[in-house]
């Protein structure tokens, strides 16, 4: 054992030293699901599908639009799964954290011109390295 | 807590002592109340519930879909054998047959589950003990296989991975080739280990003649899981009754007839080792095929049990369907439910200094476990027990106390 | 009457006395938690300085500053003094041991050796005390661990010490450096007395394996289990105080204090011999598993004791 624990110590610790080190996310992560708006249809599968109630969806096809409340989302991307058309892409970013449970909504309707941009959240995703 | 014997007429040479249900030795709240005199334990008893969070009530409100990701969150570490026995559970229900692709996939991810959760236990068994050096490095190497997990299913934990009809991801050539050799690190690793568990001194006069259960007790008590097969129990829900792929692979059941928590350390060391063959053998024979089959959203009426090898013994779930989407009754009861009444067995008698260390190689998980039926011995009744009258129950005994 | 003269004062309260005491303790507390962390594969303490060296200076200060909760059941005037006493013992005894030029210590006297082994079988009955005045059981528990851990390494730890008194011939701890500074250091000499005085020194400490006192997955935290806020942060620093004690004792009974060759000033020899200690006692710290009472006692009395007659009874035969 006295080996091993002489050898630990010439070994790079295992720790990351977050932030200042952050481990690459893999593909098919399951972090922050998005809504392309182009493609959504309004069915609503995704929120009759969502475990957790965290999809809010008003108004019917070509108009519906989304609250997205991803302080109750759980990452389980059955709105993904359950989308018909592939609206819905698990992204990979996990640093979602805020400070208030209102920073953590997140609309999506559609405008004349593309989906609409996301709501101000308290702090920006950070560089990817 | 009254304070200690002012004054007592009779002052016995026994106190009592609680243990919980906050506790530095439980990563769960429970509540044992040893009684001890000086440092022998004289008797012990136990109260669960302290996890109940309603998930059975909870589980009748959801629709099938949903509850997939309810049931993975009964338990943080053994999450992927609770989805594993919903789906085979609805699976039954519906009456279909998951694809062979499939239910090799499931296997594998159940047995690289059981690895991490077992090197989990290792590095809590030697916390346990005041070896944390041993807890380090289990955990380091877990991370090889939490990694693994992530690239599979695309999370460490609560793997969404298990679905009805199936499961949800397939794994391509180069997670193959990964996986192997990780598990090439791990078996390097668990042999390590395993001599650590056989020859380092401290440690086994820490758990060898420690917690000892019988192997009379572990029958009486219908001991499950890891608890009894180190007490030469052979009983192994994947040799009794094979789900998934288990009745196309070969492997062992370990058993070790020691008794005690040495054993135990030892039979979940080489569960290890055994699983990582399980993951080798399935991944070199994966049949090809799709991986899910489409399934009607209600399920006719129907009663289904479903069981799985969970790391800590044998799951079981049950199913009352009704023809809707969603359930009617739904019940968990899991592996540590089953081992609880052999704790008792293992305390009495042993010095206080082993009662971490034996309530820990039963690998409690409480959270798994409080789903409660009240059983009130002194009357002889069974009832169960809604959540208004739990309340006002648990507010008259804490006045009375 | 005599005052003390102002630079014993100065000895005294600053260098090498007990702000200099005590700043050590921190950066042996500093250096122990780092070389604890790399023997398993992890960092230790990180961010608050440089590598984390303020970190044992930023947890007392924030301990000085939490609520300090005193349960209904404590015995108030002993729960309220003990800290300070548990502080003072050790700080005091820091006085005796040689750490700098004039090879004794700021305070010596023949058989200062036998009063500073005093001053550590008084540190351990205040300990017990401090957890009777607790009036919990884990605490009670605790306590009588403590005392039972004392019976089992006191008197070879004292025979131990004793040791290079008797090759010696001088029962003052500045007399047994200046004797090693003649001779050899007794660490060459009394291999099995080193040995045993190590052991049993991790056991006063409460050091794994040696921590069953104050186990945290059985007992809470021990004795210590009631004490919060400006107590704990006293308890908390005579531990580390202590253990500064104890390495500065054996480095210099067994080591040759702070002798060593000449242009580099002796406390830079006393400072590393120190910390080669502290090595050592942190690496057994992360090898071994942590003994149960009766194991320990058992081991003491068949193991460690027969060791220390055996080391006098070599001393006494072999001229």
């Amino acid at each position: 054992m006295e080996v091993e624990l002489l050898r630990s110590m010439t070994k790079r610790p295992a720790t990351l030293r977050y932030p200042f080190e952050r481990a690459q996310p893999v593909e098919g992560l399951r972090g922050k699901p998005v809504w392309d708006m182009e493609k959504c249809i309004g069915c609503g599968l995704c929120q009759r599908d969502c475990p957790t109630r965290a999809i809010e969806m008003t108004g019917r096809g070509r108009q519906a639009e989304f609250k997205v409340y991803y302080d109750r989302c759980a990452f389980c991307a059955q709105c993904a799964e359950s989308c018909p058309v592939g609206a819905i892409t698990m992204t990979q970013e996990y640093e979602l954290a805020a400070f208030e449970h209102g920073q953590m909504m997140q609309e999506y309707r559609r405008t004349r011109a593309s989906s609409s941009p996301p709501s101000p959240s308290s702090q920006s995703p950070p560089q990817e390295k | 807590m009254k304070a200690l014997n002012e004054g007592d007429a009779e002052a016995t040479s026994t106190f009592q002592i609680p243990l919980g249900p906050q506790h530095p030795a439980l990563a769960e709240s429970e509540s044992f109340t040893l009684t001890v005199d000086g440092e022998r334990v004289v008797d012990a008893s136990l109260r669960i519930g302290y996890v109940h969070r309603g998930i059975e009530k909870a589980l009748e409100a959801g629709t099938y879909i949903q509850n997939l990701y309810l049931i993975e969150r009964i338990c943080g570490i053994c999450s992927h054998a609770h989805t594993f026995c919903y789906s085979q559970n609805i699976d039954e229900a519906l009456g279909i047959e998951t694809p062979p692709r499939a239910r090799f996939l499931r296997t594998i991810l159940m047995e690289l589950g059981r690895i991490h959760s077992h090197l989990l236990w290792l590095g809590l068994a030697g916390h346990e003990v005041g070896f944390d050096t041993l807890f380090m490095y289990t955990w380091r190497d877990r991370e090889a296989i939490m990694d693994l997990q992530e690239l599979i299913t695309g999370n460490r934990v609560n793997f969404a991975f298990y679905t009805i009809g199936g499961v949800r991801r397939d794994i391509s050539g180069p997670t193959i080739e990964r996986i192997k050799k990780v598990l090439k690190v791990i078996r390097d690793r668990m042999r390590y280990y395993k001599w650590v568990a056989l020859n380092e001194r401290t440690f086994l006069k820490r758990t060898v003649g420690v917690g000892i259960l019988r192997t009379e007790d572990a029958l009486r008590y219908c001991a499950v899981g890891p608890t009894a097969r180190g007490s030469n129990v052979k009983r192994d829900v994947r040799k009794d009754d094979p789900h998934g792929a288990y009745d196309e692979i070969p492997f062992n059941v370990i058993t070790y007839d020691g008794c005690d928590v040495a054993s135990r350390t030892l039979v979940r060391i080489d569960e290890i080792l055994e699983s990582a063959n399980i993951v080798e053998y399935a991944l070199d024979h994966l049949p090809s095929g799709p991986i899910r089959v489409k399934v009607p959203r209600s399920v006719p009426p129907n009663e289904t049990i479903s069981r799985v090898e969970a790391p800590r013994g044998e799951l079981f779930h049950y199913l009352k369907s009704n023809g809707t989407e969603k359930p009617e009754r739904y019940k968990v009861r899991t592996p540590t439910l089953a081992n609880l009444a052999s704790i008792r067995t293992m305390l009495v008698g042993g010095y206080l200094a082993d009662v971490p260390i034996a309530i820990a190689s039963i690998d409690p998980c409480f959270c798994c476990t409080d789903r409660v039926t009240v059983i009130n011995e002194g009357l002889g009744s069974r009832e169960v027990w809604t959540l208004d009258r739990l309340r006002k129950y648990a507010e008259d005994w804490y006045r009375r106390r | 009457m005599e005052f003390a003269s102002f630079q014993t004062i100065l000895q005294i309260t600053i260098f090498p006395g007990i702000a200099f005491v005590i700043v050590l303790s921190l950066f042996l507390q500093w250096l122990s938690r780092k070389f604890y962390a790399r023997l398993q594969n992890r960092y230790g303490p990180l961010h608050t300085g440089l590598a984390g060296f303020l970190q044992p200076l930023a947890d007392l200060i924030k301990l000085l500053s939490k609520e300090d909760i005193e349960a209904r059941t404590v015995y108030k005037v002993p729960f309220r003094l003990l800290p300070i006493f548990l502080l003072t013992i050790p700080l005091m005894a820091t006085m005796y041991v040689p750490m700098a030029e004039p090879f004794k210590g700021i305070v010596s006297f023949e058989g200062d050796l036998v009063f500073v082994i005093f001053l550590l079988t008084l540190y351990a009955v205040l300990v017990f005390l401090a957890a009777w005045s607790s009036g919990n059981p884990y605490s009670i528990l605790g306590g009588v661990r403590t005392a039972m851990q004392l019976l089992g390494y006191e008197i070879p730890l004292a025979i131990a010490l004793l040791a290079p008194a008797i090759k010696a011939g001088t029962l003052s701890i500045g007399g047994i450096v200046a004797w090693e500074g003649r001779n050899l250091p007794f660490i060459l000499l009394q291999p099995l007395g080193f040995v045993v005085a190590l052991v049993g020194f991790m056991a006063e400490l409460e050091i794994v394996p040696f921590d069953i006192p104050e186990a945290k997955t059985e007992l809470v935290a021990g004795w210590q289990t009631e004490f919060s806020g400006r107590k704990l942060a006293l308890i908390r620093l005579s531990r580390d105080v202590e253990l500064v004690f104890v390495s500065s004792l054996i480095v210099a009974l067994f080591l040759a204090g702070p002798a060593g060759p000449s242009p580099i000033p002796p406390i830079f020899w006393f400072l590393v011999k120190v910390i080669a200690i502290v090595f050592i006692v942190s690496n057994l710290k992360a090898l071994f598993a942590r003994f149960r009472i009766d194991q320990m006692i058992r081991g003491s009395w068949k193991l460690l004791l027969p060791l220390a007659l055996l080391q006098v009874a070599i001393i006494l035969l072999i001229p």
